[in-house]
């Protein structure tokens, strides 16, 4: 149908390479940046370019980074003796949301997923003890997905650290704050349960 | 008009995203084997299905049909989540290598109850901390056997004599166990007392995991013969065998 149209037809079919991205909402995208003003669709196409050349990961921590090492690993603030492990740089930024941590990252690109043959050696864990080796870090916390992938990543670093003079932590979970308890699934719930504690009184 | 609901109790093999927020689930059922289910916003919204859609999750699944085969998952009620498999990562690789097996070896659409209770009591004794090479061995014997791939074990699958305390070879591409007299040079060496243990294996019901205690060399020569057997009837090797090969 959109032979006649190459044009428009590379720009749908570029788009619907994007993760979350179908053919209609490529072609209704499409249309929307033909409709858009020169101006702005330039400044996208050159904020892509831009973002393409000049962000890489930081090679400390693997965090997106706009230089060698992220702003992350410079800032003289950051308590250098934790080092919280993070699947993806999203993890990393929902966390640095909740300004409840002031330590240092170490993101994993991923997860170990038996089902898909990801293995140990396909994700920056060799750069991670690396890093324990080298740095002065005390306790390392386990920020990985609550999911079998996260479950078991965390699993085998744990593992990993074993013998090392290390703290680690695994990020609690549970009923999500200011929820209803009758509307939480049996799962969670049953995990709530098992990971339940005692209430300090001081 | 809304079509009328159904109600299946699946255990859940993998999920796949899909779109924005969506997840297509890879299901084996009792009544239907293997399925595929569409669970739309299950990313988004944990109310409908919460942890019910992870990978090795037992639930009743509410459904109806939806585009071509794939069914559209209303709701799930959690009926297990083997939430033990996460704190061991070799018994969660086993309990991966299961599943894949089942997704490898099943068509999907065929009943399937004596697979479906085979995998539901591998995946609890996983869960209940039960020694991952046995149930290694027990699972990967029992959907051979269930689909019908087994291999002569306790007589000569070329001159069909019965081993009495002989020393004996395995070749799969000859059909199983062999004499010394019909292998001549083919074959590997395998203790009878390896068959023999299959063998007796295969008689006791295909959903019980508790009180077997296989010896090491049983377990060695179990898996070479199990996956000679497997490697001839799998469309591809088991991704989840590289994984347990890391560990």
């Amino acid at each position: 149908m959109l032979g006649s149209l190459p044009t428009f037809a590379r720009l749908e079919a570029e788009l619907s390479k994007l993760p979350g991205i179908g053919g209609k909402t490529a072609a209704r995208l499409a249309f929307h940046l033909l409709r858009t003003n020169e101006h702005d669709v330039t400044a996208l196409a050159d904020a892509l370019l831009e973002m393409r050349r000049n962000v890489r990961f930081c090679r400390r921590c693997f965090h997106i980074a706009e230089s060698d090492v992220c702003g992350i690993c410079t800032q003289d603030s950051r308590d250098k003796q934790r080092l919280c492990v993070v699947q993806e740089p999203q993890d990393l930024l929902a966390i640095e949301r909740c300004r409840a941590y002031n330590g240092l990252y170490h993101v994993l690109h991923g997860a170990l997923s038996p089902l898909d043959g990801i293995g140990p050696d396909d994700l920056k864990i060799a750069q991670l003890m690396e890093r324990l080796d080298r740095e002065p870090i005390e306790e390392l916390i386990l920020a990985t997905n609550f999911t079998v992938e996260g479950e078991a990543t965390a699993l085998y670093l744990a593992h990993l650290c074993k013998e090392r003079k290390l703290r680690v932590t695994r990020l609690a979970h549970g009923i999500p704050s200011g929820s209803d308890l009758e509307y939480i699934d049996a799962g969670t719930v049953q995990q709530a349960v098992d990971g339940r504690r005692e209430l300090q009184f001081k | 008009m809304t079509r009328p609901s159904q109600r299946s109790e699946a255990l859940v093999l993998r999920y796949t995203d899909y779109g924005e927020a969506d997840r297509i689930l890879t299901l084996l059922t009792a009544e239907y084997g293997l399925q595929k289910g569409f669970a739309g916003a299950a990313r988004k919204s944990r109310k409908r299905f919460g942890a019910t859609i992870e990978p090795f999750t037992r639930a009743v699944f509410s459904w109806r049909d939806g585009r071509g085969q794939l069914w559209s998952l209303q709701d799930a009620d959690l009926v297990a989540a083997h939430f033990g498999l996460r704190n061991d990562i070799k018994r969660l690789a086993v309990a991966s290598y299961g599943v894949e097996l089942v997704e490898l070896l099943l068509h999907e659409g065929e009943a399937q109850p004596l697979i479906y209770a085979l995998m539901c009591s591998f995946l609890s004794f996983l869960d209940q901390q039960g020694n991952p090479e046995t149930a290694r061995l027990l699972v990967e014997l029992r959907l051979i056997y269930l689909l019908g791939y087994v291999p002569h074990l306790l007589h000569c699958s070329e001159c069909l004599r019965i081993f009495h305390a002989e020393p004996i070879r395995f070749d799969i591409a000859r059909g199983g166990s062999l004499c010394l007299d019909c292998a001549g040079r083919t074959g590997v060496d395998i203790a009878l007392g390896t068959v023999g243990s299959l063998s007796r294996t295969l008689k006791v019901a295909h959903d019980q995991f508790q009180g077997f205690q296989f010896g090491r060399k049983t377990l060695q020569e179990a898996q070479f013969i199990l996956s000679q057997v497997l490697d001839s009837v799998l469309p591809r090797e088991p991704k989840s065998l590289k994984f347990l090969a890391q560990l």
